[in-house]
Order: structure tokens, then C-alpha cells, then sequence
């Protein structure tokens, strides 16, 4: 295989990325045309193909993988030249290629993408039938694809960057596909500025990496990683006083004795942690991620929980080697995680949309990847966002399924994705709720699913792993502090992760109970005597939105046609089995994901990540049960307590709780109002900032250059206006005032005298010319006149010898009326140019 | 094709019928492939054409898609002709055409083409319109045809095209042209955009036509006269020249506060430019001085003057100020939103697109090139003012209006503050970004105002309010105004990412900024937050939400002189995002020639970095193109120059001995 296509030039890269990209095209442009079966057929065509591609160029990877005895391989694709820019300490060119590569790390990520996104595109091709925008919905879509692919097949990171905000382009369009409505617009452009603050991040982060290590391609920053982390000032970025100037001004005291000085591996890492927090939803960017719910549900299941959220954990991963030089970034990453597991965790305690839910647990999941990617158990952190995205896409699509068959009655999307309107709905949709089922199983880390050996791993990890710098024990750092991580931080990453773990448990089985067991509250069940005519050509319309009397009976909800079940019981096969890739305990004597992406992060952790209680392989060991622990018993207490409460007491001790405490009940609706302390903070700042410069505008700026300088125009034409009233008198005396002006300039001689450099050292002095003016020079600085009588010569030359000092030259002139001035001109050589001195 | 025009009005869904017109065509076009094949070295640019004439929404017929394939085809064909490295596969023919284009007349031909009709404009009949259109639209082809051949020169560090003429013996005035690597694409993005704007314009501009035809050629002929001016007069002649037409257009077929925004217009310019009048005359005096009293205007004698620091700021200061208030830059940047709203839409365009870059290039060229160390000592205060009062302050006020033309005008205050920021910063790869932004700007805020010109025709307003839901009906102009809204705010893969990217990490590396490289960098990269705010602003409510004003539910989608218009550029918004190479590989060494002698100068003086001393010439240096000779300018290779900086820097100290 790897000979028709080398590694080098490994042109099928092309094909993964160009039938997406195709189909993107077809649909966008003739999709109306074509209708809806050939939009259906081109769209399944391009993901399909370019999961077969995908699939060979995996194959092919192993094999390059076997052959060189379990390498770091890379099969790259130079497409073209892009640009360059510069970089590096001393200024040199850094190429920047259009160019793709696949290795261990983002060959799993490419079989994720195309292989749960053709699922996903084979759901949607039915979901949204009959939608006004079906053709754009797949362009959209099969855009997002290729975006996804540029993201992870990108060889250097301004490359990814196209694949990242591409892929945020696609969201901010499918968020607000239905842009008809104006909330739906909104949540978009939310979407759409969150993950741009996080770009700024990114930004920031590709000059300094570009500048500290002089490459910005993958292999180029790994060779020159190593400058980012040195001791020395000049190496450091200066945070306070800004750049390492010395100031002298009046606000010289706010600078201290010592400047404020990061690591430029810190500052990567931060700059890029933005990005990524951006991207992944996490603190402080997390809010956009359950608003982009407003999207149709596929795209709930594809971009924001299986694909383009994880593309944060992805650059973490991919950077692995970056983060690990700063264990301060690396600790920021854990407790990120640790508290957005958290924060997310409990808001979703409460929520009632099914979408919201799963969004705030989305969150929720990708924190627990930040909290593995950030102690360093990079290889954890990532099985997590493959086994997450099994299980949670089969859970969107599940919600999908159960929203599709509430839309059959419930034209209201709010109300149809109420889950205090469901119930009982294992009834009426078996396979959706076998599928969901088991894909809350793995969530919640129910013995021996996907989910519980990937969470388990995490929690394992964050306990007894402990990142310390690998250059600690460079000569260099002999007389230099690094910073290192308190003790202390992962038994508190542990137990905020075990929380997060046991509401996970609790917030899904309650959605579970709430949605498929009780008695359904939708409608009434009945003889549909009534139904016939009203479902009439308003199958799953999203524009009728007649109001309907839902106490009248009608159908029960129906399970969703094949295409839609299909997709759920491979993702729920995958959720349940897809453990065994990578399961602890020593259950497999080698773990094959583990042991897959050892050589991609062998670099990063080896030295950097080691065990805590001083690197003691054999007391982690003996945790591994003991901690295991912690994650079953989180798995058992809050799946009882959802028991207990909403099928045992059917839901009546939630009542009482949210009763008693409706101050913290309504915080937590409200999602603890962090949108609100945003738009009162932040927000309103730059608003107001804004207001502020747009009135200065107008004000200021345009009033004082503009107006007034036209106003001091004006009066000056006001005042000389006054002269010019046409009254005769006035002109005479004006001209009797000039009269008299001039008459005085030409009585008095002026002695005026202009020296100019004649070259050989030779200086000529000439005076002004005037009627009737005779000149005495006083050439040689004697101070008494050359000769006695005033004469014609208007000009004297000098010779002036270099070194000789300035020579004193005489004037005197004398006018007509025989009235003389005098003047003194003293002539001197001009000032050498000091490098000559 | 023709019955999928007919049935336009059928049901949406109808699937795709093959009839014998479609054959037809696709034989037809199947055929046209394989003779245009065997013309040009590849099917490329051929098979761009057919895609993206097929891209053309079904309401078009020929008459629209066969331009836009047109445009497709030379498109793909100039990447193709373009790719860095191509020229090494028909070294024979690109020599020759150097040879034959160095001596001759081409940027006067170029000039004169546009000029000579003007003139020939005013002796045709006021009533015939469309004769009037015609020759308009003739004369700037024939430009862009002309401008062609710059295209075949590899441009390096030198100077070509070089034609030094004579003009006024006495004052050393001479008509010298030349063009490098940084105006090349300034003068092809004028070619290229004329003809644009002027197209666009013939759908809406019907009064005084005869006027108009005459004040956008001689528009053409002043900004191409003022890119390839070497002289400091004859520049000065033509800088002055594409004001007048200009106030004219804003003043004569402007909106209702048009008289005002002209007024102010010409005033802020004008009062710039006079100030570089007499720094002008004054730098040639001083020239006349250490010459014997031959004064000269000519950029290379100028170039070569040492000035003390008390001559210099001031001279550069006249220069700068001139050239701040054309681009423009905080605080006086008030004209442009009172222009810009006041401007027709092919004035907005030409403005935003050719006209603000005057500035930033006159900076580049002059500024810099004058007087090296005052820029150098004022550089980094004013990139600060570039970020603050151009990046920063420019988008939150765009942010706050309400008037669409008002908003994309403070954009412009935005970008071309990446552009001003590039040049302080002044590293290859911000100076190289620059002038990439300068082309990448002129294209996509064309395209905006173009866009935008399109509603305004139609509902002749330019509030925000006004609109709203306007992709229901007009979905195919939302997708192009996004397509266009991206590029502005920068989107990886548009134009608008290549030129921020490059300024700003070529900002961060920079050593012109002092200690502030960082925090620059830092600032520039917040303003593509802020970007994306007040562009998306703009789109959500344009375009999104319900339709809340019933006239915007029957508007008509872009028609097809609109779409021809607005096509070209929203084609190369894409092939400079995607192929910027073939751009920057033209720029590069220009852009490295001006960082040397720029350092060169700095570093030839020492600590405080300005020459002490009387007023003197260095000795001129390689890049300068000899006497206008048909000798070929020959490329100095990086040695030789080096050799000459060296020289240079010897001849200081024995210059002015003992």
C-alpha cells in the first residue's frame, strides 16, 4: 500500500479532504436543482468515500507503523506553497506549507471524524427531510467535514488554523440554520465571538512560537521546543514592566526591582489553552456551547459533542510536547478541567430541555479530558474523546429520535424537547431507548462500558500522576527556580473529578428516567378519530406552527425509520465495546490504544510526567483498585439516588428539594448566571468602551479638527472682514497706515547676511541687496572695516583651513539717506561628524 | 441551460432535465476544453472556467456566465502562469519579454491610456450614452492589457519599466516611472478594480455620464501616475491629480450631505499635500546646495541626501502627515466616514480600494525611503498609535454605527492600521504582509462597498435598522456579502488572514518597535476579536432574523450586472487567501531591499542614529536604475549589494575628514 503512495507524498490525503469538500460544493451550489435524493446520494457518497480513503490510509499507517518497530510515523502531503512569514531569533524565513500528514494521533481522530460523521450524515438525510434547506444543510455539513479533516490532518499550525476557524464557521452556520429566528442568528454569533477570543489565543500563540522556536510546523517546533523553557532574560517573556524596557517617566515607581518574567513555554501554553478553551468549551469561554443547541439536532451530535469540541483536547495532545515545558500551564489545564467538569456538572442537574442537558454534560466530559490531558496522561485525555464520542453522539441522536417522534404533535421546539413532557417512552420507542440506555451506561461509567474504563483511567491518572519540568535537570537551571506543582493538587483534582462523576451519574439517569420510564405527559394517548386531517402535509414542518389542543388524544410517538435507528445501534455497539481498546486493571497485558500512541507522546511525557511520592511506579500501582473505587462508587451513588428519586418516590423529593431551597434551584436553572456576570462585566465594559470612542469621535476628534480649526477660519474672515465695509474713509487710513509702514522699511538699511558653503574650504558671506545700499566689510575679524568707504561689493569670501575656530565677519550698510547698520556674522566650520572624531 | 433558465419559476425541487440544449452546450463546451488546451500549457484555467460558470445561480444566462468564466479562466490562468517556480519552465520567454519591456514605454503607455481618454472623452457627444459607456469601459481594459506585461517581469530587488525622461532641465525636474516589487500589485489592483467599479457604476450613475466617464479616467490616470512616480514632482503632479475627480464624484453624484463631505475631503488632503509641497521643494533646494546648484527631484538623487535630525523631522513630518491623513490614521481619519457615505458606490470603492493606499504606500516609499532615521525614531510611537487609534479604535467605533457605509468606512480605519503597523514594524515579514494587506484590503472592501451598493440601489437607505432577514430573498447576495465579511475579518483561507497573520507575527519579531513588539503584536491580534463584532454586527442583522420591514421581502436578489461585478473580486478574495505565494514571491525582495537600506542607513550612523553634519550626498546605490538607456535594469545579486552597503558605510567617515 505504501508503495503506490510513499509516505512522503502521501497523495491520498487528497481524496480524504477533497470529497467532502466536493460534496460541500455540489450541494451548495446545485442542491436546489438536484432535489432532495441526489443531495442525499452526493452527501453520503463524499463522507462515505472518505471514510473507505481514511480506512486504507490507516491501514497503511499500521503497516508503516509495524515496519519501523512501533515509530512516530508520518505520511504527509506537501499540497502547495503557501506563504511564510518570519521568525526565530535572528529573523529568518519560516515556510508555511499547505501540508497534511497522518500519524498515530490524528488517524484515530480521521476514523472518528469521517466514520461517526457518516453515521451521523446518514441520521441527518432522514431527520431533516422535508426541511426547506435540506441541499445547504448538507453543504454546511459536508463543509464542516473537510474543516474537521484540515483541523487534524494540518502539518503546522497556521494550516490548523484554517481547519479551526473553519470549523467554527460551519458551526456559527448550522447554529443558526434556521436563521429565520432571531434567537437562533444570536446563538450563532455567540458561538461565533467565543471561539474568536479563543483564536486570539491561538494567535498569540503562533507568533511566539514562531518567533521562540523558529518553525511553526510540528517537527519544527518539536526541535525547537527546547528554546522556550531557558533561564535566560533575554529568553523570557517579559510580562511587567512590558517587553523589559526600563522606564525613567513620572509612573517609573509602578515598575519593581525585578521584572515580572514568564517562561515563552508558559506563555505558549496559556496562549494556547485559550484557544482550546475556546474551541472545547471550557472555562472561561463554556457559554456559547449550550446555547449552539439552537442548531438541528445532528449538528448538536456531529460538531458540538462528537467532533469539533474535542479539537481542544486534539491540540493539547498535538502540542503535548509544548505543554509539558510548563508544569504551571499544565496544572492551569487540570484544574480548567476539574472545575468545568464542576461547574457543568451541576447545572445540568437541573435542566430540562434534553438537549440543554446532554450539552451541559458535553461540557462536563471535555473537562474531564482537560483534567487527563493536564496531568499529563495524554494517552487518557484522548481515549476519552474516542469512547465520548461514541457515546455521546448516539445520545444526541437518541434525543433527536425521541424529539423527532414529541414533533409529531409538539410543533414547539422548546416544548417538544421538554422532558417533563416525556415519559414512558420505552414504550413506544424500543431501539431508542435500548440505544440510549446503553449509551448512559457508558457515561455514567457502569462497570466495563467504554466510558467507565476511559473516566476511570482519568481519575486513576489525576491522583497519582505529577508533571515536573523536564528540563529541571538541565546544568542550566542549576541557579534557577522552576515552578512546581503543590502535592497536594491531585488528591483535590481527584475528588472534584469523583463529584463531577457521581452528578454525571445522577443528572443522566435522571434524563434517563424522566424520558423513557413513568407515564408519558405528552399528550394523550388515544383513538386518533381526530388526527387524519390535522396531520396532513405538516409532517415534522418547522413552519406550522399551528396551536393544537394537546389534551385531545392522538397517536402514541413512533420509532424512527432505519436510517435513523441504524446509526444509534452502531454507536451504542461502539459506546458499550469500545473499552476494550483500552482497558486497565491489567486486564489486557498491553493496552492497545495506549501502546498505538506511545511514540507520539513518548517525547512529551518522558521526564516531564512521572508519578507522585517520588515517582513510586509500584504505590500507583496498588491505587489503581483502591482509586477505582472512587469512580464506581460515584457510578452507584448517583444512579441510586436518580432511582431513589424519580422512579421510587417518582420524582417528589426533587420537588421538595427545589421547594425548599428555590434560591440555589433557580441559580442552578439559570446556570449560576454567568452569562449575566459576563454581560455585566466584560461585555458591558467593551460596550461602553465602544460608546465612549464612537462619541469622542464625533465629538472630539471631528469637532476640534474639523469644526473648530473651520471656526477659527471663519472668525479670522470675520475680523478682516471688517476692514472691507466699503466705506471710503477707511481704506484711506488703512492706506495711510501702509503708507507710512513702507516708508519706514525703506528709510531704515537692513543688515542682512546669508553664508553659504562654496566648497575648498571656501565660505562666501552676502548680504542683502538693497536700493541704494553701499557695504564696508570687516573680512579678516580685526573688528575695524577692510577699507574706509562704503562700496558696491555685496559678497566676501573666506578661506577657512579645517580646525581653524569661527572668524567674526563685519557688516555695514548704508542706505541712501546715509543711515548705517551694523552687524557681526561669525562664520564657522560645521561640526565634524562625531564618528570621524 | 436556456430551458433551465425558462423554467426558472418552477418548483424548487424539480429535478435536473437533459435536454438537446444541454447536450449542445456540453458538447459545445467539451469542444472549446480541448482547443483551448492546446493553447495554454494546461487545462486549468479552462476547467476553472466551465466550474465556475456552472457555479452562476440558474436566474443567470450566458450573458453573465460567460463573462464570470472569463474572469475564471485568466484567473486560473494567472495563478498558473504565476506559480512561483513557473518561470523556470519557460525561462527563454519570460527573458525576452523583460528585455523588450525594460526599455520601452510601458507604465507610460499605461498612464496614457486612461489619460489621452479623458481628454478624447470630452469631444464626444454629451447624449450618447451608451458610446460613452463603451469607450469608458474600452480605455480601461486597454489599461489592464497594457498592465499585463508587468506580470512577466520576476521584479527581485530592482526597479523596472525604468523610463527617465528629461522634463524641465532647469529644476532638474525629469518624468522618471518605474515600478518594483511594492507597486506592482498596487498598480494591477488599480487596473483590475477600475474597470470594476466603473461597470457597477453604469447601472446607477445616469446623470452627467459624460462626466463621470471623464473624472474616473483621469481618476485611473492620477493614481496609476502617482504609483509609478520616481520623481517627487511629477509624483506630487499626479497626486494632486486623482483628488480633483475625486472631490468632483463625491461632490457631483453624492448622497444628500455630499457638498460637505467633499469640502472636507478636499480640505484635509489638500492641506496634507501642500505641506509635502514644500517639504518637497525644500529637499530639492537642499539637494541644489551640495550639488552646485542643480536641484533635482528624482527619488534615487533624493535618496542619497544625508540630513541632520533638524531638517529631517520636519521634512519627514510634512511628508508623513500628508500621507497619514490620505490612508487615514487616528485622529485625523474624520474625513474618510464622511466621504465614504457621502461617495457612490464606485467612489466608495475606489476610495477605500486604491485611493488609501496612496498613503500607505507614499509612507513606505517616501517616508521611509527619505528619511530612514526619523522614521525609525518616531516608528515606534506611532505603531502604537497605529493599534490604539487604528486597530482598536477604529473597530469599536465601526461597532457603534448605524449607518452601513459609515461602518465598513471605520473598518477601513481598522485594517489599514494593520497596514501602517506592518510598516513601523518594518520585518520582512510584516513589510511583506503590508503590502499584501494594502492589495488584500483594496479587495474586499471593494467588494463590501460594491455589496452594499447593491441594497442601496434598491432601498436607498444605509441604516442598519432598515434591513433585516434579507437572505430570504436575496440568498444568493447574503452568501456573497458573507463571503465578503469573512475576508474582511480575516478568515484563514480568505485573503484577509495571509495579510493580519504576516503583520502580526512579523510585529512580534520586529526590532523597530523598542520594547513594545509584544504588546503591538498583542493589540493587533485583538482587533480580529473585535472584527469579527462589528462585521458580524452587520450580518446578523442585515441578513438573519425575521424580515421586520415589508419593502426588504420583495427585494430582488443581485442582478446579473451586479453579479458580474462583484465576481472578480469575490474570485480573488480566494485566490489570495489560498495562493498568496504568487503575490508575495514578487513583493519578498522589494520588501527585503527596503529593510536593508532602511537598517543600512540606521546602522551607518552611530549612537544617535542621525547623521551630524552639513547636509551631503552618499553615493548611489546599486538598486538605482541607471540613465534611460535601453539597457535591461540588471538585478544586483545579493553579494554585490551587500558589497555596495559596505562601500556606503566606509565612505561615512572619509566623507567629511579633517
Amino acid at each position: 500500500m505504501l508503495s503506490l503512495f510513499p509516505a512522503n507524498d502521501y497523495a491520498l490525503i487528497a481524496v480524504i479532504l477533497g470529497m467532502p469538500l466536493l460534496g460541500a460544493f455540489v450541494n451548495g451550489i446545485w442542491g436546489k436543482r438536484l432535489g432532495d435524493s441526489a443531495v442525499k446520494l452526493m452527501t453520503l457518497t463524499a463522507v462515505g468515500v472518505s471514510f473507505a480513503a481514511a480506512v486504507v490510509a490507516f491501514i497503511a499507517l499500521a503497516q508503516g507503523v509495524s515496519e519501523q518497530n512501533d515509530a512516530h510515523v508520518r505520511l504527509t502531503w506537501n499540497a502547495w506553497e503557501w506563504m511564510h512569514t518570519t521568525g526565530g531569533r535572528d529573523g529568518q524565513n519560516i515556510p508555511i506549507d499547505v501540508k497534511f500528514s497522518i500519524d498515530q494521533l490524528n488517524g484515530i481522530m480521521m476514523l472518528v471524524v469521517t466514520g461517526v460523521g457518516f453515521l451521523i450524515h446518514l441520521y441527518a438525510t432522514t431527520y431533516m427531510a422535508g426541511d426547506k434547506g435540506y441541499a445547504r444543510f448538507f453543504a454546511y455539513l459536508n463543509l464542516f467535514i473537510f474543516s474537521m479533516l484540515v483541523l487534524i490532518l494540518a502539518d503546522n499550525l497556521p494550516l490548523l488554523f484554517v481547519g479551526w476557524e473553519g470549523v467554527g464557521l460551519c458551526s456559527y452556520l448550522l447554529i443558526g440554520f434556521w436563521y429565520e429566528s432571531a434567537p437562533n442568528a444570536a446563538a450563532g454569533k455567540k458561538a461565533f465571538l467565543a471561539n474568536r477570543v479563543g483564536d486570539f489565543g491561538l494567535l498569540c500563540a503562533m507568533f511566539l512560537l514562531a518567533h521562540y522556536t523558529g518553525a511553526l510546523d510540528w517537527n519544527g517546533i518539536a526541535n525547537g521546543a527546547s528554546s522556550l523553557v531557558h533561564p535566560g532574560e533575554p529568553w523570557r517573556v517579559h510580562v511587567w514592566p512590558i517587553g523589559g524596557g526600563q522606564y525613567t517617566g513620572v509612573l517609573h515607581f509602578l515598575q519593581p526591582l525585578k521584572p515580572f518574567t514568564v517562561s515563552a513555554a508558559t506563555a505558549v501554553g496559556l496562549a494556547l489553552l485559550l484557544g482550546c478553551t475556546g474551541k472545547s468549551a471550557q472555562i472561561p469561554l463554556y457559554i456559547w456551547l449550550p446555547d449552539a443547541m439552537a442548531g438541528p439536532t445532528p449538528v448538536s451530535a456531529l460538531i458540538h459533542a462528537a467532533t469539533m469540541v474535542t479539537a481542544g483536547v486534539y491540540l493539547i495532545c498535538r502540542l503535548s510536547f509544548v505543554f509539558v515545558l510548563s508544569p504551571f500551564t499544565m496544572m492551569v489545564i487540570a484544574i480548567v478541567g476539574a472545575s468545568t467538569a464542576l461547574l457543568a456538572a451541576t447545572i445540568a442537574l437541573v435542566q430540562n430541555d434534553i438537549k440543554k442537558v446532554l450539552a451541559y454534560s458535553t461540557v462536563s466530559q471535555l473537562g474531564f479530558m482537560f483534567l487527563g490531558v493536564g496531568v499529563g496522561a495524554f494517552a487518557a485525555g484522548f481515549f476519552h474523546v474516542f469512547t465520548h464520542a461514541f457515546f455521546k453522539a448516539c445520545l444526541f441522536l437518541c434525543a433527536g429520535s425521541v424529539i423527532h417522534s414529541m414533533h409529531a404533535r409538539i410543533h414547539d421546539d422548546d416544548k417538544a424537547q421538554d422532558i417533563r413532557r416525556m415519559g414512558g417512552l420505552r414504550k413506544w420507542l424500543p431501539l431508542t431507548h435500548g440505544t440510549f440506555a446503553v449509551a448512559t451506561a457508558a457515561i455514567i461509567g457502569f462497570p466495563f462500558t467504554s466510558g467507565f474504563f476511559s473516566k476511570d483511567e482519568i481519575l486513576y491518572r489525576a491522583y497519582v500522576d505529577r508533571t515536573i519540568n523536564p528540563m529541571a535537570s538541565s546544568p542550566l537551571f542549576k541557579h534557577f527556580k522552576l515552578y512546581e506543582p503543590p502535592t497536594w493538587i491531585g488528591p483535590v483534582l481527584y475528588t472534584a473529578a469523583v463529584l463531577a462523576a457521581a452528578m454525571t451519574a445522577f443528572y443522566m439517569c435522571r434524563l434517563y428516567f424522566l424520558t423513557f420510564w413513568g407515564d408519558f405527559k405528552g399528550w394523550t394517548i388515544g383513538r386518533p378519530s381526530l388526527i387524519a386531517k390535522q396531520e396532513l402535509g405538516d409532517e415534522h414542518g418547522h413552519d406550522d406552527h399551528h396551536h393544537e389542543d394537546l389534551t385531545s388524544p392522538g397517536y402514541p410517538p413512533h420509532e424512527s425509520p432505519w436510517q435513523m435507528t441504524v446509526p444509534l445501534i452502531v454507536l451504542a455497539a461502539f459506546s458499550l465495546f469500545a473499552g476494550v481498546l483500552n482497558p486497565g486493571f491489567g486486564i489486557l497485558k498491553e493496552k492497545p490504544l495506549d501502546h498505538w500512541l506511545e511514540p507520539v507522546f513518548k517525547a512529551a511525557t518522558e521526564g516531564a510526567v512521572v508519578f507522585g511520592h517520588g515517582n513510586d511506579a509500584e504505590w500507583a500501582e496498588h491505587l489503581e483498585w483502591t482509586l477505582a473505587l472512587g469512580g464506581i462508587g460515584a457510578f452507584l451513588f448517583g444512579t441510586g439516588l436518580a432511582y431513589w428519586m424519580y422512579v421510587a418516590q417518582k420524582g417528589k423529593p426533587a420537588a421538595r428539594l427545589a421547594a425548599e431551597f428555590p434560591g440555589a434551584h433557580q441559580l442552578l436553572l439559570d446556570k449560576w448566571r454567568i452569562d449575566e456576570l459576563y454581560d455585566a462585566t466584560i461585555i458591558s465594559m467593551v460596550d461602553s468602551l465602544a460608546d465612549t470612542s464612537a462619541a469622542l469621535d464625533k465629538t472630539v476628534i471631528d469637532g476640534i479638527l474639523a469644526r473648530l480649526t473651520a471656526l477659527i477660519v471663519a472668525a479670522s474672515g470675520t475680523i478682516l472682514r471688517a476692514f472691507q465695509n466699503g466705506v471710503v474713509h477707511m481704506y484711506a487710513a488703512m492706506m495711510v497706515v501702509g503708507i507710512a509702514g513702507m516708508a519706514w522699511f525703506f528709510a531704515v538699511p537692513h543688515a542682512n547676511a546669508t553664508v553659504v558653503d562654496a566648497g575648498n574650504d571656501d565660505y562666501v558671506v552676502s548680504a542683502a541687496p538693497g536700493v541704494g545700499y553701499g557695504y564696508r566689510w570687516d573680512a579678516d575679524g580685526d573688528g575695524l572695516p577692510d577699507q574706509p568707504d562704503f562700496a558696491e561689493a555685496s559678497s566676501v569670501k573666506l578661506h577657512l583651513e579645517p580646525g581653524k575656530g569661527p572668524i567674526t565677519v563685519g557688516l555695514e550698510v548704508r542706505n541712501a539717506f546715509g543711515l548705517v547698520k551694523r552687524k557681526s556674522i561669525s562664520v564657522a566650520r560645521p561640526q565634524a561628524p562625531i564618528s570621524s572624531l | 441551460m436556456q430551458s433551465a433558465e425558462h423554467s426558472s419559476h418552477a418548483k424548487h425541487d424539480a429535478p435536473l432535465t437533459i435536454g438537446p440544449s444541454q447536450l449542445g452546450a456540453v458538447v459545445a463546451a467539451a469542444v472549446a476544453i480541448a482547443i483551448a488546451a492546446r493553447f495554454f500549457d494546461s487545462g486549468v484555467p479552462v476547467v476553472a472556467a466551465v466550474i465556475i460558470a456552472a457555479l452562476v445561480p440558474k436566474a443567470h444566462g450566458w450573458d453573465v456566465r460567460g463573462p464570470i468564466a472569463a474572469m475564471a479562466g485568466l484567473l486560473a490562468l494567472f495563478i498558473v502562469r504565476m506559480w512561483p517556480g513557473a518561470e523556470a519552465a519557460a525561462p527563454a520567454t519570460t527573458a525576452n519579454a523583460a528585455n523588450a519591456a525594460v526599455g520601452g514605454h510601458t507604465l507610460t503607455w499605461i498612464v496614457a491610456v486612461p489619460l489621452a481618454g479623458a481628454l478624447g472623452i470630452l469631444f464626444m457627444p454629451r447624449q450618447a450614452h451608451a458610446t460613452l459607456r463603451a469607450a469608458t469601459m474600452t480605455l480601461m481594459f486597454a489599461a489592464l492589457v497594457l498592465a499585463l506585461p508587468l506580470l512577466h517581469v520576476s521584479m527581485g530587488r530592482g526597479y523596472h519599466f525604468n523610463e527617465d525622461v528629461m522634463w524641465m532641465p532647469r529644476f532638474g525636474i525629469h518624468y522618471h516611472v518605474a515600478i518594483d516589487g511594492i507597486s506592482l500589485w498596487l498598480v494591477l489592483l488599480t487596473v483590475f478594480i477600475m474597470p470594476v467599479a466603473t461597470y457597477a457604476s453604469f447601472g446607477t450613475i445616469h446623470t452627467r455620464l459624460k462626466d463621470w466617464c471623464f473624472a474616473l479616467l483621469l481618476l485611473e490616470a492620477g493614481m496609476l501616475g502617482a504609483f509609478f512616480a520616481l520623481d517627487l514632482f511629477l509624483f506630487y503632479v499626479f497626486w494632486e491629480l486623482m483628488l480633483i475627480p475625486m472631490y468632483i464624484m463625491i461632490g457631483v453624484w453624492g448622497g444628500s450631505g455630499r457638498i460637505y463631505s467633499a469640502v472636507k475631503f478636499f480640505l484635509y488632503t489638500f492641506f496634507g499635500s501642500v505641506l509635502m509641497l514644500g517639504a518637497i521643494l525644500y529637499i530639492a533646494y537642499a539637494y541644489a546646495r551640495v550639488n552646485g546648484g542643480q536641484p533635482s527631484f528624482d527619488y534615487f538623487e533624493l535618496e542619497r541626501l544625508m540630513l541632520p535630525r533638524h531638517v529631517q523631522i520636519w521634512l519627514w513630518a510634512a511628508f508623513t502627515l500628508a500621507f497619514v491623513i490620505k490612508v487615514p490614521m487616528f485622529p485625523v481619519h474624520t474625513w474618510l466616514p464622511d466621504a465614504h457615505t457621502e461617495a457612490p458606490t464606485a467612489g466608495s470603492v475606489l476610495l477605500a480600494a486604491v485611493m488609501l493606499k496612496m498613503g500607505t504606500y507614499g509612507y513606505l516609499r517616501f517616508s521611509m525611503g527619505l528619511f530612514p532615521e526619523a522614521s525609525a525614531e518616531f516608528g515606534a510611537n506611532l505603531a502604537g498609535v497605529a493599534v490604539l487609534g487604528g486597530i482598536v479604535y477604529g473597530a469599536l467605533c465601526a461597532w457603534k454605527q448605524t449607518d452601513v457605509k459609515r461602518l465598513i468606512a471605520y473598518s477601513s480605519v481598522a485594517h489599514l492600521g494593520y497596514v501602517m503597523l506592518g510598516l513601523f514594524a518594518l520585518s520582512q515579514a510584516s513589510l511583506e504582509g503590508s503590502i499584501l494587506q494594502m492589495v488584500n484590503h483594496g479587495v474586499s472592501t471593494g467588494m463590501l462597498f460594491l455589496l452594499f451598493g447593491v441594497v442601496y440601489d434598491r432601498r436607498h437607505t444605509r441604516q442598519i435598522d432598515e434591513f433585516g432577514g434579507l437572505a430570504k430573498p436575496m440568498p444568493v447576495y447574503a452568501v456573497l456579502f458573507v463571503v465578503a465579511t469573512l475576508a474582511s475579518i480575516g478568515l484563514p483561507g480568505t485573503n484577509g488572514f495571509i495579510g493580519e497573520f504576516m503583520v502580526i507575527t512579523g510585529t512580534f519579531a520586529s526590532h523597530n518597535l523598542g520594547h513594545f513588539n509584544g504588546v503591538q503584536a498583542v493589540g493587533a491580534a485583538v482587533g480580529v476579536i473585535l472584527g469579527a463584532i462589528y462585521m458580524l454586527m452587520v450580518v446578523q442583522k442585515m441578513f438573519f432574523g425575521p424580515i421586520t420591514r415589508k419593502e426588504n421581502a420583495v427585494l430582488q436578489d443581485i442582478n446579473a450586472r451586479e453579479l458580474v461585478a462583484v465576481a472578480p473580486l469575490a474570485m480573488m478574495i480566494f485566490v489570495i487567501g489560498l495562493f498568496p505565494n504568487i503575490f508575495l514571491s514578487q513583493i519578498k525582495d522589494a520588501a527585503a531591499r527596503v529593510q536593508n537600506d532602511f537598517d543600512g542607513r540606521i546602522m551607518m550612523n552611530p549612537a544617535p542614529r542621525y547623521y551630524e553634519g552639513p547636509i551631503r550626498l552618499t553615493s548611489p546605490r546599486m538598486e538605482q536604475p541607471r540613465a534611460p538607456t535601453v539597457e535591461p535594469t540588471v538585478e544586483p545579486s545579493a553579494e554585490r549589494s551587500v558589497e555596495a552597503q559596505a562601500q556606503a558605510q566606509a565612505a561615512v567617515p572619509a566623507g567629511e575628514g579633517h
